[in-house]
């Protein structure tokens, strides 16, 4: 039982040490990309590797974690309902607000170098 | 290298069963959470900083999943777990910006 504890310690202890490195990654990204559609792909990466990631983190070490008491099983559901909850709600989010600014025009696309979507618009062209 | 790493392990393995796992699990929190707060200041530069609509909303999504996150690690660093009530409801409202958001720039009611 002491060393199954170990075990569960450790793997959680290594899943929020790679989603602080995910983190650090993304903000580096949504501070110096150039463009909003390229600095989506660094939200990405913010949301599901370094906000999933630890979550389930979290929830693992605190299963095996015995100073927390009974409450610790209360910690460990609420980080997995966190988790599951921004894995699916993040990429829609991310897709229905890029989706808005790029039909409305409301983001430059200065660095693109061929705009497929562009001939399947019905409006009038971009700025 | 690798193996100075896989001796470290084994040592620290060795303090856990001897005095318990609580001061490498503390450690490891503490420094994860200043990281974590170092990257939401980056968050906050292109919140205020971004030229477009779009650039805040993306800013403001990725620094509340941070602060989701932060909630996690403060109720396990001080043993208090009702710090973590607010996760799932503050992932359910930054949806719903979302979504708001993209509904009334797609009905040419909100920028420029």
């Amino acid at each position: 039982m002491n060393r199954l504890e170990a075990l569960f310690i450790f793997i959680g202890l290594t899943m929020i040490a790679i989603g602080a490195f995910f983190d650090i990654v993304s903000g580096i990204g949504v501070l110096k990309l150039p463009n909003f559609f390229t600095r989506i792909h660094a939200v990405t990466i913010g949301a599901v590797g370094g906000s999933v990631l630890p979550l389930i983190g979290v929830a693992v070490v605190s299963l095996a974690f015995k100073d927390l008491g009974i409450q610790r099983f209360y910690l460990a559901g609420v980080s997995i309902a966190g988790a599951i909850f921004i894995l699916i709600l993040a990429p829609t989010g991310s897709h229905s607000l890029a989706r808005a600014a790029y039909m409305m025009c409301k983001a430059p696309r200065k660095p693109l170098v061929y705009d497929a979507l562009e001939s399947s618009r019905r409006e009038a062209k971009c700025p | 290298m690798f193996i100075e790493i896989l001796i470290t392990l084994a040592i620290a393995i060795n303090m856990g069963f001897s005095m318990g796992f609580e001061p490498i699990v503390y450690n490891v929190i503490s420094i994860v959470i200043v990281v974590y707060l170092a990257v939401s200041i980056l968050y906050i530069i292109r919140l205020v900083k971004g030229p477009t609509i779009p650039d805040r909303v993306l800013a403001l999504d990725a620094l509340s999943y941070d602060l989701a996150v932060f909630m996690a690690l403060l109720a396990l660093l001080l043993r208090r777990p009702v710090i973590a009530s607010g996760l799932i409801v503050l992932t359910l409202w930054i949806y719903a910006i979302d979504i708001y958001i993209s509904k009334y720039i797609e009905a040419r009611e909100m920028g420029e």
